[in-house]
């Protein structure tokens, strides 16, 4: 369980709800806290988005802000990042991450540049929340998991949750940022429940990991979806291996720290985490460690993650390419 | 900004003033340039002043414009001070942007200038972004994106005019068509003929106008604006107009010919409204070589200055990435610097 | 013997800012070059006739000639291109010498050049918008089939054609004196600038001179219309000037602009016999012409005179129907 509340946390009371429940209730919250804030995207309005993540929330705050756009990525991005420069707090839905190529001039060239270019002296307050990931048949253009992109290039935050409870908390700081986030929600997760705090104060700050589950031998860091299997992975080896859970949460800035630490204790680390393998979110984890750790290393670092291939879409396919809490299992079992 | 009002005889003279100006700064980037003094890439608004400063002039001082990689113009006309865009333009510290956005990046969000841009295209979505803001707090200002020719064929200047015209918001789109994309004349890369006919696929007014004439320029953003604040939306405007310069200085220019450029330099809009400005009394010849000479000696300063600011300190390059505090970048900068940075 | 007819199309359309600012409508080079091409096709109800078309730097003309029917002689007039309106008068003095009727698309102002130097040669001046005063909005394949009736001689063009009048301008300044000329309509406005050209604020008109004055037109043509019809082949024409602020005057309703119904206030208002004079002290001021804002003034004194020595015009009705009289359409 988390500790890492703000300043003011209020009454301790949490309610299950689902991840997808969880970020509306960020949205609502941030919605109702600051008139700037507003939503658009493609079908976030009357429509509650494609994932149902919007919802109601036109029916509470209007069209105004909650605002259908045309299918033009690349102009509603440009138009939350000019709406950004100039007072407004927006947060642009990409119905999939595998839009974002159609946008990302506007990301790449403006959104994550302008305040550097000119030197420090605008704000960049937007936040991006999009889709990732494979399971439900959608093939190649609609099942990616592009967020090391985003993790590596200079000027985004890249924020990738995997429990309800740090979608809400992470979110709200992303909205409240001054700073571009690019907020990554794994859409086979939107439906896994968890205790989510109801303090409308309840914020998470972008940048720290969290250890979900503690343990003494083999260190697994596992991201989005990757993390209810790894904690379900680790109660099913409880008694045979002692695994160590953690979900980095923020993948840029990535919570060096917290995994060192884990290493240090546990000696072996197993990197989970649904993007592609080469030149990816694992190897960068895996270099921070043993920049850090690599004397306390006992073993070769694990990846597991996708071969290298995009998604295909017949179920068997799919299957096979997408990591699962088996293949998190063969990689404890090859160290420890 | 100071906001001119170039319906009034003092309004006129500061319109020329500030097209001087431009013609000065220009004209000296481009020669410091070609002197080796100047880092990097310069795009000079020499021939297109009355598109700028006419538009500016049509503007209220807390409306936003956004501008291109050939920027300067639309900088000037905005009222930036030419003092730190050329320290800007030097690298220095005291630039616009602490040296560390150079020509094409040169932004006072503060003044309303949203930022000239590298990216052809990439300035008029967030005009409508800026537009969108405006009229969400229904704060009584208009955005104003400038872009050239080139950029009408960039899908997303298509999205963002589509975009703002769909939801009303207070936008003016200029285009200002200077005949080439970089090299390439503007027929070969449109298929209509007045770049302002594609506003009816938007169902907005369009219309072009002689950007060599500061006072068609000024008339046209005006109307466009008072639509715009008047929540009727946006408008395309097509000022029609050539850059003297090539597409970047050290541009050979195989495009065209030295008699294409004077059919232009003829119609030169300076020189043409200063004439009517002769003509109708309200400036002397004596009084307009006074004010060149100011001008002139105003750039001149702004050059020295430049010369003799200092640079950034080089940890600067550090700084601004974002306004929270990034471990990573201090760790490895740190990282960096101690293999040697810190002493070249 | 082989008949020549000539074509003007102005390609710079679109600017006019009363887009914006009022009802006007939107004539595109698409939809001229599709008015081109049917003036072509109609053409070719006449034998034997070529075809000489400007040439811009737009394209246009290239796209014109190049889509034209395989059973004309279509090319261009050889001259250089400025893209101003000296390109419509230097066509014009071509077609002078060397053609039998001329097509122009384009505005008042475009018929305006091509009159300046067309001579006698009919001129058929088809609208491709809506707010003009000269040209007919007709479509292109009818008056291009008026055209070669009237160059080919099938139909004599002493009977088919009007003599347009005009309306000479003399500007005189301390700074020196301006001649200009206007066809329909001349205009003194209190604004400063040439601007954007168009006639934008009814508020503005001080006066003016027209070759013609009808209700059914738009601007001063149709101002002074309201006082007094004058047709465009009657010798002379209309000069009025409006009440300024707190002085008398007969109220009038004009469409001086499109969308824009007004209530001006007419001073004074004269019938002009051919050459007689009509004057405007102008302090400050700017000179229309055809509609559009042309030349600025300031303390000038500003003489208009209607003259008789317009474009003539075919009548294209009046031409098509005479031919069908004279069997010209049954096959």
């Amino acid at each position: 369980m988390s500790t890492e509340t703000t300043s003011g946390t209020g009454p301790a009371d949490t309610q299950e709800m689902t991840f997808r429940e969880a970020i509306r209730l960020a949205l609502r919250e941030e919605m109702e806290r600051d008139e700037d804030v507003f939503i658009m995207g493609e079908d976030v309005g009357k429509f509650g988005g494609v994932y149902e993540v919007t919802g109601d929330l036109v029916e509470q705050f209007g069209e105004a802000r909650v605002r259908d756009t045309p299918i033009s990525e690349a102009g509603f991005m440009g138009a939350g990042v000019g709406a950004a420069a100039t007072g407004s707090r927006p947060i642009v839905e990409i119905m999939f991450s595998d839009f974002i190529g159609v946008c990302s001039e506007q990301i790449i060239n403006q959104m994550a540049k302008n305040r550097y270019m000119f030197g420090g002296k605008t704000e960049m307050p937007i936040t991006v929340r999009t889709t990732e990931g494979g399971g439900s048949g959608a093939a190649s253009q609609h099942s990616g998991t592009l967020h090391t992109w985003f993790a590596h290039f200079p000027g985004v935050m890249a924020v990738a949750p995997g429990t309800p409870e740090s979608a809400k908390g992470l979110l709200k700081s992303a909205i409240r940022s001054d700073d571009p986030v690019i907020f990554f929600e794994n859409k086979e997760i939107y439906g896994q429940t968890g205790e989510v705090p109801l303090d409308e104060n309840y914020t998470l700050p972008i940048g720290e990991a969290n250890v979900e589950r503690e343990g003494e031998d083999v260190t697994v860091v596992a991201t989005q979806r990757m993390v209810g299997e790894s904690l379900e992975l680790a109660e099913e080896l409880d008694g045979q291996v002692s695994v160590e859970v953690i979900d980095p949460r923020s993948l840029y800035p990535l919570d060096t720290d917290t995994l060192v630490e884990s290493v240090k204790k546990t000696g072996r680390l197993v990197i989970a985490d649904e993007s592609p393998l080469s030149y990816g979110t694992h190897a960068e984890i895996g270099m921070r460690v043993m920049e850090n750790a690599f004397f306390s290393l006992d073993a070769p670092i694990q990846r597991v993650g996708v071969a290298d291939v995009h998604i295909p879409f017949s179920p068997v396919l799919e299957d096979e390419v997408l990591p699962h809490a088996s293949d998190v299992e063969a990689a404890i079992n090859r160290i420890v | 900004m100071v906001v001119i009002d170039i319906e009034t005889e003092d309004g006129q003279r500061e319109a020329l003033r500030r097209m001087l100006t431009i013609r000065a700064f220009d004209t000296k980037a481009g020669d410091l340039f070609a002197d080796g003094e100047l880092p990097g890439f310069v795009h000079l608004y020499v021939g297109e002043e009355a598109v700028g400063v006419g538009a500016c002039s049509a503007l209220e001082a807390d409306d936003y414009i956004t501008s291109t990689h050939r920027g300067h113009g639309h900088c000037i006309a905005k009222g930036l001070d030419p003092k730190k865009m050329m320290s800007e333009l030097y690298g220095k510290a005291d630039g616009y942007c602490n040296g560390k956005g150079g020509s094409m990046h040169i932004a006072d969000v503060d003044a309303g200038m949203l930022g000239a841009n590298g990216i052809v295209g990439a300035g008029p979505p967030l005009a409508t972004g800026a537009a969108l803001t405006a009229q969400l707090k229904g704060e009584d200002k208009v955005a104003l994106a400038f872009f050239g020719d080139g950029a009408v064929a960039q899908g997303q200047v298509h999205e963002a005019i589509n975009i703002a015209a769909t939801w009303d918001l207070p936008a003016v789109f200029v285009v200002e068509n200077n005949q080439y994309g970089e090299g390439t004349p503007v027929e070969k890369q449109h298929n209509v003929q007045n770049l302002s006919e594609t506003a009816e696929a938007y169902n907005i007014p369009g219309f072009t106008v002689d950007g060599m004439d500061i006072t068609a320029v000024y008339e046209a953003v005006k109307e466009a604006r008072n639509r715009a604040a008047d929540g009727q939306g946006p408008t395309l405007i097509e000022a029609e107009t050539y850059r003297y310069h090539g597409h970047f200085e050290g541009d050979q220019q195989p495009y065209r010919t030295e008699e294409d450029i004077d059919i232009w330099k003829d119609r030169d809009a300076i020189e043409s409204f200063k004439q009517r400005l002769v003509d109708a009394g309200t400036i002397t010849e004596d009084e307009f070589d006074e004010m060149k000479a100011e001008i002139d000696e105003q750039i001149e300063t702004a050059v020295e200055e430049a010369k003799s600011a200092p640079y950034p300190d080089p940890s600067e390059a550090y700084e601004d990435m974002f306004n929270a505090t990034v471990p990573e970048i201090s760790q490895f900068s740190s990282q960096m610097r101690a293999d040697g940075g810190e002493d070249r | 013997m082989t008949t020549t007819v000539g074509l003007v199309v102005n390609p710079a359309a679109g600017r006019d800012i009363r887009r914006l600012t009022g009802g006007a409508s939107v004539s595109n080079n698409y939809a001229k070059r599709r008015t081109a091409g049917c003036v072509l096709a109609g053409l070719t109800l006449v034998e034997d006739v070529d075809v000489l078309v400007m040439p811009d730097s737009s394209g246009l003309a290239d796209r014109i000639v190049d889509d034209a029917p395989s059973d004309l002689d279509v090319g261009f007039v050889d001259m250089p291109v400025s893209a101003s309106g000296r390109d419509s008068r230097n066509a014009a003095a071509h077609f002078e010498q060397h053609a039998d009727a001329v097509v122009v698309l384009g505005g008042d102002g475009t018929t305006r050049d091509v009159a300046q130097t067309i001579g006698d040669v009919p001129v058929v001046s088809i609208s491709t918008g809506t707010n003009n005063v000269v040209p007919t909005p007709i479509d292109g394949t009818v008056a291009g089939a008026a055209a070669g009736l009237v160059a080919t001689g099938a139909i004599p063009a002493d009977e088919a054609t009007i003599r347009h009048g005009t309306i000479e301008v003399d500007v005189e300044k301390a700074t020196g004196a301006t001649s200009i000329r206007g066809l329909a309509t001349v205009g003194v406005l209190d604004r400063a600038f040439v601007g954007t050209r168009a006639i934008l604020d009814p508020e503005d008109i001080v006066g003016g001179v027209v070759s013609r004055a009808s209700p059914a037109e738009i601007g001063l043509s149709g101002l002074a219309g309201g006082l007094v019809t004058h047709r465009p082949d009657e010798p002379g024409g209309v000069g009025f000037r409006l009440a300024r602020e707190g002085a008398t005057g007969t109220r009038v309703h004009g469409i001086t602009v499109p969308g824009t119904l007004s209530e001006v206030r007419v001073a004074d208002y004269q019938v002009l016999d051919d050459e007689e004079p009509y004057t405007f002290e102008v302090p400050r001021g700017v000179v229309s012409v055809d509609g559009e804002r042309e030349h600025e003034v300031q303390d000038g004194l500003v003489t208009l005179r209607p003259v008789s020595d317009g474009p003539r015009l075919v009548q294209i009705e009046s031409v098509l129907e005479r031919a069908a009289h004279e069997g010209y359409f049954r096959a």
